[in-house]
């Protein structure tokens, strides 16, 4: 029995279902799918901004640049987390007006470039905020779609270029203007690099002798017990040196093991000798680190590379021979990191 | 229609000169050729169909892109297939895997030759017919098993075995099924299969409720045999609820899995030939085939028409009216359900009024099947081999034994 009693269940649960699908079919009701480029979900548009002018919106999506208010300020680019963000600014000439923005702020800065690599951005907004002319701002636009590549409507300066198109490029200046720029600015960056070479050649001549000079005293003071105390009151003339950057850190390696030895004479006899080393090898790490902090000093070192270490070595050498006049070899290794001196020289 | 084909182009002046033989042979190919553009054309038609019904179903709006609501959706997809590349896998059965669709395809195409889709539209009158219809229909399975096999590929493989137990087992209650039919009218042949059925009788014989002498209406246990005959028919093409062979979400595909291009496209020509297969087959052999429902009322005939038209009409009014996508019952589910038909309908009708009552219970059923295919969930292997064995044959013997009873007890024979 049980037999026709599943059949009849069978049956009627079929036809249950039947009579769903076909309600479905047949019911006039909106549907759930939307006809994409037709039909799109609204972008939820919740201020949660302080005022009315912080109008800001809870879709994070395409960043913009109104190129006209930027001041050049590279406060967004250092803000990012990822660096999506490149920023070329220019020196413009002496009596150029660069104009004001729409707060009413002098424009000192030319802003050459402004790119921004929408497919390395990771849509955290902390580029807007520090923006001191809100200028940078995350529009709700979240489709990257267009049909015509020249013609996006975000500002009228905006152009595409590769990486499937997610690369905004915005200027205040046209392409050959700023090739002319970037020009100039690497001739200035080179004669600067050539400058600072000099300078810097100069300084480690000086502080060779100094060390020298040290390294003598220091064999006189061995001969006498001495306090921690009147070491660390010696150390200030090595901050005086030029490389100031460097010398906390020599300071602290040096101190460290005198403030270890204060019970015990013999280790700081044995300690003096080692400060004195490793003062000279601090100045031969200033030449081989590409120091990325002191960058603008040193523009020749922000190349990472083996043989711009063995080429500083060598200038080191070639300069303390002939201090006054730059040598060819130092014209070819400054054009090397040209591209990294136009952007870092003209920094500050 | 082949002979009336050749003596139409003998009768020609220009033509008279080429002998039978020329002209028997060229009507021949024209049959040939109609009947591959009807299987063709109606396979590009069903698919929007189905894609339409099922996103109604589904509370969807399906195709909507090419064309005015997606008609020419289809089209696109046909021509995008023709185009793709044609790959065969490296360590494929290269004989197998290329001639497999195409067995597949000539012997869902071939069965239509002894169908019959009027009075007079028939390109082989058989008197085998039925016979023919369901021993051809069955080397279906054997392209299946090729594809599988020589695809190299285990999900291919067990989609073939899968098919070849299905149609094993769902064979013996089909063949029964029709076997109660066949008792009845004491012939196999199609057309007087039809012809049987002409006419009105009462439902079941005795009670007094008027309808065509349709065999569903024989008897109760023709009506069930009707039911059981579409159960396994669905089986038999692999539709969904018993489309494991192809089951997607547990063989990649099945038997098509290692299938791209103009091969998957037979697959899926072949499918939809099959589904109007079964479809001309329980319209012919339970609802009367060409006869019409209104037996000789003509007035009936073309008050439904007007009818129809009348709620196409309408339903364009309230589009055209309310300038959106409004989905009205009525006017909905004609224009999908016959949409194909209904448009040509009434020049078919003027034409031919039984090719056109043919092809609407061809599309009504058609309906069904796809109703059946976006509402029942797939069954599993052991489920598929339960229903055949223990619910459908039985049942089906019950039929066959119950027929002969009534027809006993009716009148109709007498020992």
């Amino acid at each position: 029995m049980s037999y026709f009693s599943n059949i009849s269940s069978a049956i009627t649960t079929l036809v249950d279902g039947m009579k769903v699908t076909m309600g479905y079919f047949v019911r006039p009701r909106e549907h759930v799918t939307l006809q994409y480029p037709d039909e799109v979900w609204p972008v939820p548009s919740r201020n949660i901004g302080v005022g009315e002018l912080d109008t800001y919106n809870t879709i994070r999506s395409k960043l913009t640049v109104d190129i006209n208010d930027c001041i050049g300020c590279k406060a967004c680019e250092r803000a990012c987390p990822v660096n999506c963000i490149t920023i070329d600014t220019y020196r413009g000439e002496p009596d150029q007006d660069l104009g004001t923005t729409s707060k009413g702020t002098k424009i000192k800065l030319l802003t050459a470039n402004f790119t921004i690599d929408m497919s390395e951005c990771m849509f955290c907004d902390l580029c807007t905020p520090p923006c001191p002319e809100d200028c940078i701002v995350m529009t709700p636009d979240y489709q990257f779609i267009s049909n015509d590549n020249q013609k996006m409507d975000v500002t009228p300066e905006e152009r595409w270029r590769d990486r499937d198109l997610l690369i905004y490029q915005f200027s205040k200046v046209s392409e050959e203007e700023r090739q002319r720029l970037k020009a100039e600015a690497k001739e200035a960056a080179q004669a600067k690099a050539l400058a600072t070479a000099a300078k810097k050649a100069e300084a480690e001549k000086a502080a060779a002798e100094k060390a020298a000079k040290e390294a003598a005293e220091a064999e006189l003071q061995t001969q006498a017990p001495i306090t921690n105390i009147e070491y660390a009151e010696e150390a200030p003339p090595v901050s005086s040196e030029p490389e100031s950057e460097v010398v906390p850190f020599a300071f602290t390696e040096a101190v460290v093991p005198v403030l270890e030895s204060t019970d015990n004479e013999e280790t700081t006899r044995i300690n003096i000798p080692i400060e004195t080393l490793t003062k000279v090898e601090k100045q031969d790490e200033i030449l081989e680190e590409p120091q990325t902090e002191s960058a603008p000093h040193i523009p020749e070192a922000a190349q990472v590379s083996e043989d711009s270490v063995t080429s500083m070595e060598k200038q080191d050498e070639i300069l303390e021979e002939s201090q006054s006049e730059p040598t060819p070899e130092i014209l070819e290794d400054s054009q090397d990191a040209e591209d990294s001196m136009t952007k870092e020289s003209d920094n500050g | 229609m082949i002979q009336s084909l050749a003596n139409w182009i003998l009768s020609f002046d220009i033509l008279s000169g080429m002998g039978i033989s020329i002209a028997w042979s060229l009507s021949l190919f024209i049959v040939a050729a109609l009947i591959f553009v009807f299987v063709a054309a109606n396979a590009i038609v069903l698919v929007y169909i189905e894609r339409k019904v099922s996103a109604f179903m589904q509370v969807r709006l399906g195709p909507m892109r090419v064309g005015k609501f997606g008609t020419l959706q289809t089209v696109a997809d046909a021509l995008k297939l023709l185009q793709k590349e044609d790959i065969i896998p490296d360590k494929a059965d290269k004989i197998l895997f290329t001639i497999g669709p195409w067995i597949i395809l000539v012997a869902s195409v071939v069965t239509f030759a002894a169908i019959p889709f009027s009075d007079t539209l028939l390109a082989a009158n058989m008197n085998i017919g039925l016979f023919y219809v369901v021993s051809i229909s069955s080397i279906v399975v054997l392209g299946i098993v090729m594809a599988g096999w020589a695809s190299n590929n285990k999900w291919s493989l067990y989609g073939a075995m899968r098919s070849a137990a299905q149609i094993i087992s769902y064979e013996i209650p089909v063949g029964i099924t029709l076997i109660s039919v066949v008792a009845v009218v004491g012939s196999l042949n199609l057309q007087t299969i039809i012809e049987s059925q002409a006419g009105v009788g009462n439902l079941f014989h005795w009670i007094p409720i008027p309808l065509p002498n349709w065999y569903i209406f024989h008897s109760p246990f023709l009506f069930v045999a009707a039911f059981v005959y579409l159960i396994g028919a669905t089986a038999e093409i692999n539709r969904t609820p018993f489309d494991i062979p192809e089951s997607e979400s547990e063989l990649v595909a099945g038997f098509m899995t290692e299938f791209s291009g103009l091969r998957w496209a037979l697959f899926f020509l072949s499918e939809y030939a099959n589904a109007t297969l079964v479809a001309f087959l329980v319209s012919i052999v339970f609802l009367g085939g060409w006869q019409s429902p209104f037996a000789n009322y003509e007035g009936v005939q073309i008050g439904f028409l007007v009818i129809s038209l009348f709620a196409i009409m309408w339903t364009i009014f309230v589009k055209v009216k309310t300038k959106r996508l409004s989905f009205y019952p009525l006017g909905l589910s004609i224009i999908i359900t016959l949409s194909a038909w209904l448009f040509p309908g009434f020049a078919i009708w003027l034409a031919s009024p039984g090719l056109f009552w043919m092809l609407m219970k061809v599309a009504s059923i058609i309906f069904l099947l796809m109703w059946f295919r976006w509402t029942f969930p797939r069954l599993r292997v052991d489920q598929l081999m339960y229903v055949s064995w223990k619910v459908i044959l039985p049942l089906s013997l019950i039929n066959l034994m119950g027929v002969a009873v009534w027809m006993w007890l009716s009148g109709e024979i007498q020992f």
